[in-house]
C-alpha cells in the first residue's frame, strides 16, 4: 500500500535516514522501531512532505507522492498522529474535530463520522466544548487519533503515540489502535515501546542511525535474539 | 461639559476608532497566519482610497449617481487592494518564509515607500491633497451641542458590520477554520488536507480588503485623502493592534477604539488639537510597557 524505495533524507549537511525501504501492508499493522534520534520522526516527515526527500521514492496506492504537497498527501488517504500529539490547542475538541475532517465538505458525512469517533472515545463526546489546550495528556492523546479519524483516512501514521503518557493511558492507547486496525485501517506505528508494540503488530522494522537493521514479520523480530540484546533490552 | 459636547467628542472618536480597529485587524491577521508584520498595510489603505477616487473621477464623466458611484467604488476598491494583498504576500512574503522575520518587515516596508511614491508620481498632480467627493447623505440631527451626522452613523455601522463579518468568516467558515488552523499549528494544519499557501493568501486578502474599506472611509469622513495619509494610518493600526495583543481580534477592536479615545481624550484636555497624537502615543507606550504582550493577549482565548 505504501512503498518506500530507498529513501535518503535529512537536514542541512547531514543525512539522518539513508537508502531507506520499507514496506506497509494494506490492512495490517506496521511498526518501526528504534532508539531515540535514530530518525524514526524524520522518516516520517519525509512520507508526508514536511520534509524534503534526498533521494529515493515514497509510492501510495501505486502513485509517486515523492514530491506532493502535505495537503495533497493528506487528501489521498494519509493521516498522521503526529509525534507530542499536537492538538489545536486554542480551538475546542468540537473544532479540532472539524479540522480533522476538513476535506470533507459534506456536513452530514462529517455528522456521521463524529458518531464514530465518539462511539470510540465517549470521553470527547463529554468535552465537546472544551478548548483542547486545557484537556489532560491522556484526553489529547484521544482526541489526536480521533481527529486523524475524522479525515477517513486508508493509511493512519502514529509518531510515538504513547509518549509522555502514564502506564495505564499507553496501555488504551495500544488497545485503541488494535480495534482500529480490526475494523480493516492500515496502520505505521512508530514506538519505542518495543514489548507492547511487538505485541499488536505484524510487521516491524528496526531503524537505527538512520537505517534498518532488521526487518520481517513481528514472530520473526521477537526470535532475533542478536536485536533482543541490542535494541529490545531484556524484553 | 456640556453633555451634548462630550456626546460628539464619542461620536467622532467613534468613526475614528473603527477606521483604525479595521486597519489593525489587518496587522493581527497577518500576524497570526505567518508571525509577520506587513509595514505596506498603510500604504495599501492609501492606494484603496485612490483607487475609489480614480474610479469615482471615471464615473463622473458618465453621469452616475452618487449611491451607484459609493458602491462601485467600495467593490471594487476592496477587490482590487484584496487581489495586491495576496499578491504581494505571494511574491514578497511567503518567498521569505524561512528567512528572518525582520527580511519581511524591510521588504513590505520597501514596497509601502513605492506605493506611496507611485502614488505621488503618477496620479495626477499626485503630492498634492485631493479633494475626496462626499457622496454619503448629508442630512444630520442636533441635540443641543450634538450635530449628530448622518454620514458618521453610516460609517460607523459599515465599519462595525466588516468587523463583525470578518469575525464570522474567522469563526464559522471553511476558510476562517484553516486560517485558524494555520495560525496555530502550520504543519498540523496542512497534516489535516489544508493547503498553507492558499490559506495565507486568502488571509492577506481579507487583511487589505479591510485596509481598502478604512481609506474608502477615511475620504468620505473627511473629503480629502493624500499620498501619505497610509503613514499615520499604519503606525496607529500597528499600535492599536499590538497594544490591544497582536493575534487577537478582540484586541485589535479594543486597540482600535482605544486609540481614538486618547486622541479624544487629548483634544479635550489640551486646546491645541496637535498634541492629542502626542498624547495617545505617549498612553499607549505606558500601556505597552505596563503590559508587553497587549491588553487582551493573556485573556483572549484565540489566536485570530
Ligand atoms: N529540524 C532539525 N534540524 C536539524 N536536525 C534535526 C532536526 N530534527 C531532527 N534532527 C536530527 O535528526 C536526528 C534524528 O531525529 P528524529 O527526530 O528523526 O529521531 P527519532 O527517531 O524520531 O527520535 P525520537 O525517538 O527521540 O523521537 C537527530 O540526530 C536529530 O538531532
Ligand atoms: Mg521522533
Amino acid at each position: 500500500m505504501l512503498t518506500i524505495h530507498n529513501l535518503t533524507a535529512g537536514y542541512d549537511a547531514a543525512d539522518v535516514v539513508s537508502d531507506v525501504s520499507l514496506e506497509v501492508i494494506k490492512g495490517k499493522i506496521t511498526c518501526l522501531l528504534g532508539a531515540n534520534g535514530a530518525g524514526k520522526t524524520t522518516l516520517i516527515r519525509s512520507i508526508l512532505g514536511l520534509n524534503k526527500i534526498r533521494s529515493g521514492r515514497v509510492s501510495f496506492d501505486g502513485v509517486d507522492i515523492s514530491s506532493f504537497a502535505t495537503h495533497d498527501i493528506a487528501s489521498r488517504g494519509i493521516t498522521c498522529v503526529p509525534e507530542g500529539r499536537r492538538v489545536f490547542a486554542k480551538m475546542t475538541v468540537r473544532e479540532n474535530l472539524q479540522a480533522g475532517a476538513f476535506l470533507e465538505r459534506d456536513s452530514d458525512v462529517v455528522a456521521e463520522r463524529l458518531l464514530q469517533v465518539f462511539a470510540l472515545f465517549p470521553k470527547l463526546e463529554e468535552r465537546f466544548g472544551q478548548l483542547a489546550g486545557t484537556m489532560s495528556g491522556g484526553e489529547q492523546a484521544m482526541l489526536t487519533i480521533g481527529r486523524s479519524l475524522m479525515s477517513n483516512p486508508s493509511l493512519m501514521v502514529f509518531d510515538e503515540p504513547s509518549l509522555g503518557l502514564s502506564p495505564l493511558f499507553v496501555k488504551e492507547n495500544f488497545r485503541i489502535i488494535k480495534k482500529i486496525n480490526e475494523k480493516g485501517m492500515t496502520v505505521l506505528l512508530v514506538e519505542q515501546n518495543v514489548r507492547q508494540t511487538l505485541a499488536i503488530a505484524h510487521y516491524g522494522y528496526v531503524l537505527s542511525q538512520g537505517k534498518i537493521v532488521a526487518s520481517g514479520s513481528v514472530d520473526a523480530l521477537k526470535d532475533n535474539s542478536e536485536l533482543r540484546a541490542a535494541y529490545f533490552g531484556n524484553a | 461639559m456640556d453633555l451634548g459636547f462630550i456626546a460628539q467628542y464619542f461620536v467622532n472618536g467613534l468613526v475614528q476608532g473603527i477606521t483604525y480597529a479595521l486597519v489593525a485587524v489587518g496587522f493581527t491577521l497577518f500576524f497570526g497566519v505567518l508571525d509577520v508584520i506587513k509595514f505596506s498595510h498603510g500604504d495599501v489603505l492609501m492606494l484603496g482610497a485612490f483607487t475609489a477616487l480614480a474610479l469615482f473621477l471615471g464615473l463622473d464623466q458618465l453621469a452616475s449617481p452618487a449611491w451607484l458611484s459609493l458602491i462601485i467604488m467600495l467593490c471594487i476598491g476592496i477587490l482590487a487592494m484584496g487581489l495586491l494583498g495576496a499578491l504581494l504576500c505571494k511574491f514578497l512574503v511567503l518567498p521569505l518564509k524561512e528567512s528572518p522575520p525582520l527580511n519581511t518587515l524591510l521588504i513590505t516596508l520597501m514596497f509601502g515607500s513605492v506605493i506611496r511614491e507611485s502614488v505621488r508620481l503618477f496620479f495626477p498632480n499626485g503630492s498634492n491633497p485631493k479633494p475626496f467627493p462626499a457622496l454619503l447623505p448629508e442630512a444630520s440631527i442636533n441635540w443641543g451641542n450634538l450635530n449628530l451626522r448622518l454620514d458618521s452613523v453610516i460609517l460607523i455601522s459599515t465599519g462595525a458590520l466588516a468587523i463583525v463579518v470578518t469575525h464570522l468568516i474567522i469563526q464559522k467558515t471553511r476558510i476562517g477554520l484553516a486560517i485558524r488552523a494555520v495560525a496555530q499549528d502550520e504543519e498540523t494544519a496542512r497534516l489535516m488536507g489544508i493547503d498553507f499557501k492558499k490559506t495565507v493568501l486568502a488571509t492577506f486578502a481579507l487583511g487589505s480588503g479591510l485596509a481598502a474599506l478604512s481609506g474608502i472611509s477615511t475620504g468620505l469622513y473627511y473629503q480629502e485623502i493624500n499620498f501619505s495619509m497610509g503613514l499615520m494610518l499604519g503606525v496607529i493600526g500597528f499600535s492599536a493592534a499590538v497594544v490591544g495583543g497582536l493575534g487577537s481580534i478582540y484586541g485589535a477592536i479594543v486597540g482600535g477604539l482605544l486609540f481614538a479615545f486618547l486622541q479624544t481624550l487629548g483634544a479635550i484636555w489640551f486646546s491645541v488639537p496637535a498634541y492629542k497624537d502626542v498624547f495617545a502615543f505617549a498612553v499607549i507606550i505606558i500601556l505597552m510597557a505596563w503590559r508587553p504582550t497587549g491588553l487582551l493577549a493573556d485573556r483572549s482565548a484565540e489566536r485570530v
